[in-house]
């Protein structure tokens, strides 16, 4: 498998983007809807991706990005969000999970005062979910009836890697 | 939003000193003077639940002026009734469900405070208790909160699952809880800072198709 890099986005790849931000499959599990012109897409990366504190682009050796990797700060300094986002076309492929342990491997250096980083999985997305555990995730718990999404009421599951967990290798 | 961690009641049977639950005060809004008070008997617990007035405050004081009430809690002490007038209007007053916890028959005044606060998900909302001093170790919460989950669902359009969060130390509010029918689901470490210290949380909940307790 190739190497995965994570980079920060750049305006210039929202077509890049588009490759799975307009996929309804991948945004399937998401509380987004899929995009269907580039322009909002581009506010999207303007207003929130460019100013975020941990935002990248997932990249294979050489090429541009086929997916997206986002960690996000909660109301309590110590708590942060992770969101991630892979194009069809590289599902399965092992992608996922290297871009997770390379997020864990280099979060908590980037991100003052983070020690735990939490992950709010729907409980049938079981793609998501492995890709998590072999990350070295831990599940914590199923959520009962804690969203809804797309209209229909939701377990989800909550995983965490905690700043003193061990890496995976 | 203000979302407001539940910390449990301390029990007087518990040696280390338990983290109080703290709601703030609901402020009860001028037109629900009609509204017909709920009442539960929860072994021989008598507790009632109204929506809060103004004229609260003075008895919202004996709590909210408390160091060992606030000890667990977000806020400092309130040292002076015009900063909680100030926000019983503007926190208490807007807020979907808040209510005074009163007890017996006769005593109007509140002794505690319970809320349920909405999150980012319509179908979710977090519960947040505080009690007086003089009232903890009586099951006065455990009554309380089984008046909660018995109507709010009714009550708010949408609601589906009401949370809670207790600090894992705190045994006698996990108790609350259990007794109240909530669900243990989770350990959640490194949850939240409470006074500048980083907690492991205790996640409970109850969803609309679960059994209340008698």
């Amino acid at each position: 498998m190739d190497t995965i890099t994570l980079r920060r986005f750049d305006l210039a790849d929202a077509d890049a983007m588009m490759s799975w931000a307009s996929d309804p499959v991948v945004t399937a599990f998401t509380t987004s809807e899929p995009y269907e012109s580039v322009e909002p897409l581009l506010a999207f990366i303007r207003d929130t991706v460019l100013p975020h504190p941990w935002f990248r682009a997932i990249c294979l050796a050489g090429d541009g990005p086929v997916g997206e990797v986002s960690v996000t700060p909660t109301e309590d300094r110590c708590r942060a969000e992770l969101g991630i986002m892979l194009a069809r076309a590289h599902w399965g492929k092992g992608v996922a999970t290297a871009a997770l342990k390379r997020v864990l491997a280099t979060v908590y250096a980037n991100l003052d005062g983070v020690e735990r980083v939490e992950a709010l999985v729907d409980v049938d997305n079981a793609a998501a979910r492995r890709a998590l555990e072999k990350a070295g995730f831990q599940q914590e718990a199923v959520l009962r009836s804690y969203c809804v999404v797309k209209g229909l009421l939701r377990d989800m599951v909550i995983y965490s890697f905690i700043s003193t967990d061990t890496l995976v290798e | 939003m203000l979302v407001i961690r539940m910390i449990p009641l301390p029990c007087s049977r518990i040696k280390h000193r338990a983290p109080a639950a703290l709601l703030q005060p609901a402020t009860s809004s001028e037109m629900d003077r009609g509204q017909e008070p709920q009442a539960a008997a929860a072994r021989g617990v008598e507790v009632s639940l109204r929506r809060f007035d103004l004229a609260d405050v003075d008895a919202m004081m004996v709590w909210a002026s408390d160091p060992q009430v606030a000890a667990v809690c977000r806020w400092e002490p309130y040292e002076s009734t015009d900063p909680l007038l100030a926000f019983i209007r503007e926190t208490v007053l807007p807020h979907p469900w808040f209510r005074a916890i009163c007890v017996g028959g006769e005593e109007e005044r509140p002794v505690g405070a319970v809320s349920v606060t909405p999150t980012a998900d319509a179908c979710r909302a977090e519960l947040g208790y505080v009690l007086a001093r003089a009232h903890w170790g009586k099951g006065v919460a455990t009554a309380a909160v089984k008046r909660v989950v018995a109507t709010v669902f009714a009550e708010v359009e949408g609601l589906e699952r009401v949370e809670a969060l207790v600090d894992v130390r705190n045994a006698a509010s996990q108790r609350v809880l259990e007794k109240a029918g909530f669900r243990r689901e989770a350990v959640m470490r490194k949850y939240c800072v409470l006074k500048g210290q980083v907690k492991d949380m205790v996640m409970y909940s109850f969803i609309s198709t679960d059994s209340l307790v008698e």
